[in-house]
């Protein structure tokens, strides 16, 4: 016998209030730390795929757009720009790189984008299996594309227009995998890389057959100025957006403004951008975590109202315990363990709701959006909330415990029910 | 009952003091060797649950001076006279309880923990045989019957073999039978147990069960 089996003894003789204050503390508990994971997760997951682009150059539209839809692949383009403003910006002094993609295409919901071999390089992405990209309607597949579509090298597909999946306007050019790449856990994991070559192609193709398919008589004569004109034809090529990164702030600091200015594209920030877009989603987050604390709250009272109810209701037990020898420190501690118990067993339960719970949030993400999260562990973060915890529960004991002080042993006693 | 030779338990000139009641109570002089008993008889309102509490150090008097086996309880500092108590008392209150969330055994265990005591399970065992109270060993305490209660409550007060074991009105709301049982088995286990034997009542039923009285 010890002061922990009184405790734990104590706590399983009351079980409905035991459960009522474990389950309230444990839920926001989890509320807490889930909350504050996902979003640190999620934050750490965009800036991550950040890399190191600084700049991104698109159509004129939003700028959050822009970069949700050419750095995260979650939005649709703003428009298309011409490839001759990729190799003017290319040949700025202050640019260290310009890395045009054109994507508008999927496969089975996988985004293709067209773009140059410096693009795995942002991601740092290395190849698994076979080779870059290096003539058109190759494809490298990005890690989770090539798992979730069961591609291997020298495998064929034909692509579909637009960013999601449908059967009904396939191009009729079939891709050919060439290459697989290693996990990122990036945004590159999601994609299937090509060249831009190949994305012209396909739709140069169907252009060209909207062209033919009035009068087939024509068709070689067609073909013949085509090729005539195929270099002028470079010149007119668009893609979606360019990727840029500077060789020093200055870049940064008048580039923006000043293509924002004087052209018909736009430059937007992506860190800028996702701060904006944090500090919307941010609103969401303090709700919740203000929720949470107000539980965090109700559940401490709730431990304080069992606790004072239990010394109240069990004062001739306590008193009985001072006869057999236990000194008030005693009895502080056998209250205060059972005040302990509950918010350490609330902790590890609480702990746990919130992985389990993002575990379906992160799974959900990956049904619905095709976004891998990994949860990032910030142990500071936990620790203040941890903390946190502690000392509102500590504070609710203390005053649970506080009338065992004033505990008339003698009166108790002799006022025997 | 004055005796030149040891005396295992001695007040002397004790008064307390309710300060709300503004009530003075002065009790009489006990001087008890060892194994000798004593009843102190008195009606209700005399003071006779205060002289139980000032005995068992549960109280402090306004003067005087309570000595157990030598100790004057009330020199002893808290934690000191929370570790005598645990050792060398046990008290049977009138109506007897124990601690409700735990089972017969586990309270006899948590008496021996706060008296920093420890017995064999057999020992334990063989109490709860003598108190016929095996059969109810794991039973919670809200679970018992009034007399199982009551054996309880002795058991309580000799399981960790003290020196004095003092019982308030332990026979005040019993028929004779249970009267004459309850007696009994407390004279029995403070016998066994080599204590002196201290009961305060109102009731004068037991009256024959001791050499000594005293009227409050």
């Amino acid at each position: 016998m010890n002061n922990w089996i009184i405790s734990i003894k104590n706590l399983l003789h009351k079980p409905l209030y035991t459960f009522l204050s474990i389950f309230s503390l444990s839920i926001s508990v989890g509320l807490l730390l889930g909350i504050q994971q996902l979003d640190s997760s999620i934050q750490n997951q965009f800036t991550n795929t950040l890399g190191n682009i600084e700049m991104v150059v698109g159509a004129k539209g939003s700028p959050l757009q822009l970069v949700l839809s050419s750095i995260l692949h979650l939005d649709n383009p703003t428009g298309n720009i011409k490839y001759s403003e990729v190799e003017k910006l290319a040949k700025n002094p202050l640019v260290k790189t310009a890395i045009p993609i054109s994507y508008g295409d999927n496969y089975k919901g996988y985004r293709i984008v067209g773009t140059t071999t410096a693009f795995s390089k942002i991601y740092k992405a290395q190849l698994l299996k076979g080779k870059e990209v290096e003539n058109s309607m190759e494809v490298v597949l990005g890690n989770d594309v090539a798992k979730k579509l069961n591609l291997q090298l020298g495998d064929t597909f034909l692509s579909s227009h637009g960013l999601t999946e449908n059967a009904i306007e396939e191009h009729e050019k079939s891709f050919t995998v060439v290459g697989l790449y290693k996990p990122t856990y990036k945004v590159i994991d999601k994609l299937i890389v090509t060249n831009l070559s190949s994305i012209w192609d396909v739709h140069n193709h169907e252009e060209n057959e909207i062209e033919e398919a009035p009068d087939e008589e024509h068709r070689e004569e067609k073909v013949h100025e085509e090729h005539e004109h195929h270099d002028h034809k470079h010149e007119d090529k668009e893609v979606t957006s360019i990727l840029v990164s500077f060789r020093n702030p200055m870049g940064l600091m008048t580039m923006p403004r000043n293509i924002n200015a004087n052209s018909t594209m736009q430059a937007a920030l992506p860190k800028y951008e996702l701060d904006r877009l944090f500090r919307f989603t941010g609103v969401g987050v303090k709700a919740i975590s203000w929720i949470a604390y107000t539980i965090l709250l109700i559940s401490c009272i709730t431990i304080f109202i069992s606790l004072y109810k239990m010394v109240r209701e069990r004062a001739f037990d306590l008193a009985l315990m001072r006869t057999y020898g236990a000194s008030n420190f005693q009895l502080f501690r056998i209250v205060a363990l059972e005040g302990i118990l509950i918010v350490v067993i609330s902790l590890i339960f609480g702990f746990l709701f919130s992985q389990i719970g993002l575990y379906f949030i992160v799974n959900l993400f990956k049904s619905q959006f095709q976004q891998e999260i990994i949860l990032t562990f910030s142990t500071t973060k936990m620790l203040n909330n941890v903390f946190i915890v502690l000392v509102i529960s500590i504070v609710s004991i203390l005053l649970a415990i506080f009338p065992l002080l004033k505990m008339n042993v003698s009166k108790i006693l002799s006022d025997e029910k | 009952m004055q005796s030149t030779k040891f005396k295992m338990v001695q007040t002397n000139n004790l008064t307390f003091e309710y300060k709300k009641k503004e009530a003075v109570f002065s009790f009489p002089n006990i001087h008890l060797q060892e194994q000798e008993n004593l009843l102190i008889l008195g009606k209700s309102g005399i003071g006779k649950t205060t002289f139980l509490h000032l005995l068992a150090g549960i109280l402090k008097p306004v003067s005087g001076s309570v000595l157990i086996d030598e100790v004057d309880i009330n020199t002893l500092s808290h934690s000191q006279l929370d570790k005598f108590r645990g050792k060398s008392i046990g008290v049977v209150f009138q109506k007897n309880h124990a601690v409700t969330s735990l089972s017969v055994y586990d309270n006899l265990k948590a008496r021996l923990f706060f008296s920093r005591k420890t017995i064999k399970r057999s020992e334990i065992d063989s109490l709860l045989n003598q108190l016929d109270l095996i059969e109810t060993k794991n039973r919670r305490v809200n679970e018992l019957s009034e007399g199982q209660l009551q054996r309880l409550g002795i058991a309580m007060a000799v399981v960790h073999e003290p020196k004095i074991i003092l019982a308030d009105e332990p026979t005040s709301s019993l028929d004779d039978e249970n009267c004459t049982m309850v007696m009994r088995l407390l004279q029995q286990q403070a016998q066994k147990s080599n204590a002196n034997l201290v009961v305060i009542t109102h009731d004068a039923r037991i009256t024959s069960s001791f050499k000594n009285v005293i009227t409050l």
